[in-house]
């Protein structure tokens, strides 16, 4: 069905650097730049490349600035790059052919299209009509997805009357009618309170069950991309820093695990067993580092009364943490 | 063209659907219109008892410029303006992304998201006024001039249309372009007069620059007997080359905003 075999986003060292033109602060330097401008290159993304299967939920991750969202953009058609080349379902995104971009959408979650004043089932109209999608056809997939979102009350009502939640499924659900085969999101739960995270993030599940849509997705959420994706693209200054399963993702970059212990005794000294990372009433925290967890573990129980021990996975948000704390420090090398 | 007919219909009904929310605006628009039309009266019946004619024109045919003068102006603040303003805005927030990931025309797109209804009353009350002068002026009005005042008409409107999106274009390199409203609205008050009685540099700037000569001055001409075939067949030929050129701006526009030209 695609170009692209079993290949549904291609991209190949993708890059874009941006000219914006810079002067210092100041009049006097705001004065000379009307006169002579000087223009500086930001690279916003360099030398990124990844495939992407049909069907695949893939989690884009990487902190403000480091090129998520040009890199979507580019591959919504709305940019065009300055280098590399990308192909999605077969197409070349930036030459907006309309055969692409009635197979695609693209969802911000900053950023609304529906018509403020009116309810949203009036916009869907629209799309109805820009999408030029059959009646039976739209009926249908419209009511499958007001019901999967559980928004039939909602849509009757104007959109400025909605709440920012409910407003983001409405949001949602006009950019899925002409039933995309690949999806884009960019912080599609952005600010939204975590009940209403979780009933996108599940519906976005389900539709990509019932459809086998392909997705791309940014959060700021390590949730949205735990529930989601086995898949993540880490990215920092524009270049691609992992490309794998989140789970090697947490033992590459962690090489530590935490052991809880309640003991009775209360004042416990484990300082040799590892760092300890709190002690409270009995409850003792410690890191320690991965090879060593069950050798550790095994001596805590010999040596004590253990009423309690679990050993866990640091949390995902520390792990992404150590990835970009490792960045920085390479970018300080290569300069 | 009939999928671009029912999309701008769709458009039309949902961009209704928005007003009817403010039913105010209705009485409102009314007012205004009728405070407009009012005072331009005065000023007309003030011109004309100190003279017969105003550049060759009576006062029945400056009627009729007039009613023109509100007819595109009513065309202007339901479809024109309304459109350009949200697109400069869309600009300015970065929500005409959403525009151009749409599998449909972009400049299409943007010519027709909004609809100011209650400013289409202005449409009414120009025909109104055009009615009530030749019925006042008598004179009889031929068929062929008739269809050429309607033909005029739909040029004018476009050029002034062509006339506004070369100036929003503007807003993909100055962003912000709010001021053009104001410059536009200023220009366009010069049409209430035909443009023949202004010097010659501000009537080729009125006809060329700022296309007020053919939205009001060559539709009013073909209610009262002045067009002639050429000048018809020039305003053809004008609206072609401006829409041509809007055309060719406007998608140098969008390549600038994806940095596709650098």
């Amino acid at each position: 069905m695609t170009a692209g075999g079993d290949v549904d986003i291609r991209v190949e060292d993708l890059g874009k650097t941006f000219r914006v033109p810079e002067r210092e602060a100041g009049l006097r330097a705001s004065l000379r730049s009307l006169v002579r401008r000087t223009h500086r290159d930001v690279h916003a993304v360099t030398d990124v490349s990844f495939d992407i299967a049909p069907g695949e939920m893939v989690g884009f991750l990487g902190p403000n600035g480091a090129g998520k969202t040009t890199t979507l953009k580019m591959l919504s058609g709305l940019l065009v790059p300055t280098g590399g080349h990308a192909t999605v379902l077969g197409h070349v995104p930036w030459q907006r052919e309309r055969d692409y971009l009635r197979r695609m959408t693209l969802i911000m979650g900053n950023r609304n299209q529906l018509q403020w004043d009116i309810p949203a089932l009036d916009s869907f109209e629209l799309n109805r009509a820009i999408y030029r999608i059959p009646d039976a056809e739209f009926r249908a997939l419209r009511d499958e997805i007001v019901e999967l979102l559980e928004i039939g009350d909602l849509v009757r009502k104007p959109v400025r009357n909605l709440s920012l939640g409910e407003r983001m499924k409405a949001e949602i659900a006009a950019a899925l009618l002409h039933r995309p085969q690949v999806l884009f999101l960019d912080e599609p739960t952005i600010g939204l309170d975590v009940t209403m995270q979780k009933r996108i993030r599940s519906f976005l599940a389900e539709y990509n069950r019932r459809y086998g849509a392909t997705m791309l997705l940014t959060s700021h959420y390590m949730a949205d991309v735990q529930a989601l994706c086995r898949r993540v693209v880490v990215i920092d200054h524009g270049a691609i820093l992992y490309d794998g399963s989140l789970r090697e993702l947490s033992s590459r970059y962690s090489p530590h695990q935490t052991i809880s212990v309640t003991l009775d005794d209360q004042a416990a000294e484990l300082s040799a067993y590892g760092e300890v990372l709190s002690a409270a009433e009995g409850r003792y925290a410690l890191r320690v580092a991965k090879e060593q967890t069950s050798a550790v573990a095994a001596r805590l129980l010999a040596a004590y009364d253990v009423r309690d021990l679990t050993i866990e996975d640091p949390p995902v948000e520390d792990v992404i943490e150590q990835v970009f704390a490792g960045s920085a420090t390479t970018v300080e090398v290569t300069r | 063209m009939a999928t671009r007919d029912r999309l701008a219909m769709t458009y039309l009904r949902v961009a209704a659907l928005n007003e009817l929310q403010y039913r105010v605006n209705f009485f409102l628009s009314i007012v205004q219109s009728l405070v407009a039309v009012g005072t331009a009266l005065v000023v007309l019946a003030l011109v004309f008892s100190h003279t017969d004619s105003l550049g060759g024109w009576s006062s029945d045919e400056l009627l009729v410029v007039m009613g023109v003068y509100v007819l595109i102006g009513g065309v202007i603040r339901s479809i024109i303006q309304p459109n350009m303003q949200q697109l400069m805005e869309d600009v300015e927030e970065g929500t005409l992304d959403y525009v151009l990931t749409k599998p449909a025309d972009a400049q299409l797109l943007v010519s027709i998201r909004r609809f100011g209804l209650w400013q289409a009353v202005d449409v009414l009350v120009g025909l109104l006024l055009v009615g009530i002068a030749l019925i006042r002026l008598d004179t009889g009005v031929a068929v062929w001039s008739v269809l050429a005042f309607v033909l005029a008409l739909v040029l004018g409107g476009l050029d002034v249309y062509c006339f506004w999106l070369l100036l929003t274009s503007s807003a993909f390199v100055l962003t912000r372009v709010n001021f053009l409203v104001e410059l536009f609205d200023g220009m366009y008050q010069a049409g209430r007069w035909p443009v023949t009685i202004y010097p010659g540099w501000l009537r080729i700037g009125f006809t060329f620059l700022v296309p007020l000569a053919f939205a009001v001055t060559v539709p009013a001409s073909a209610l009262t007997g002045r067009l002639s075939g050429w000048l018809l067949l020039g305003a053809v030929v004008f609206t072609a080359v401006l829409f041509a050129l809007t055309r060719y701006v406007w998608s140098r526009s969008l390549r600038r905003y994806s940095g596709a030209s650098a």
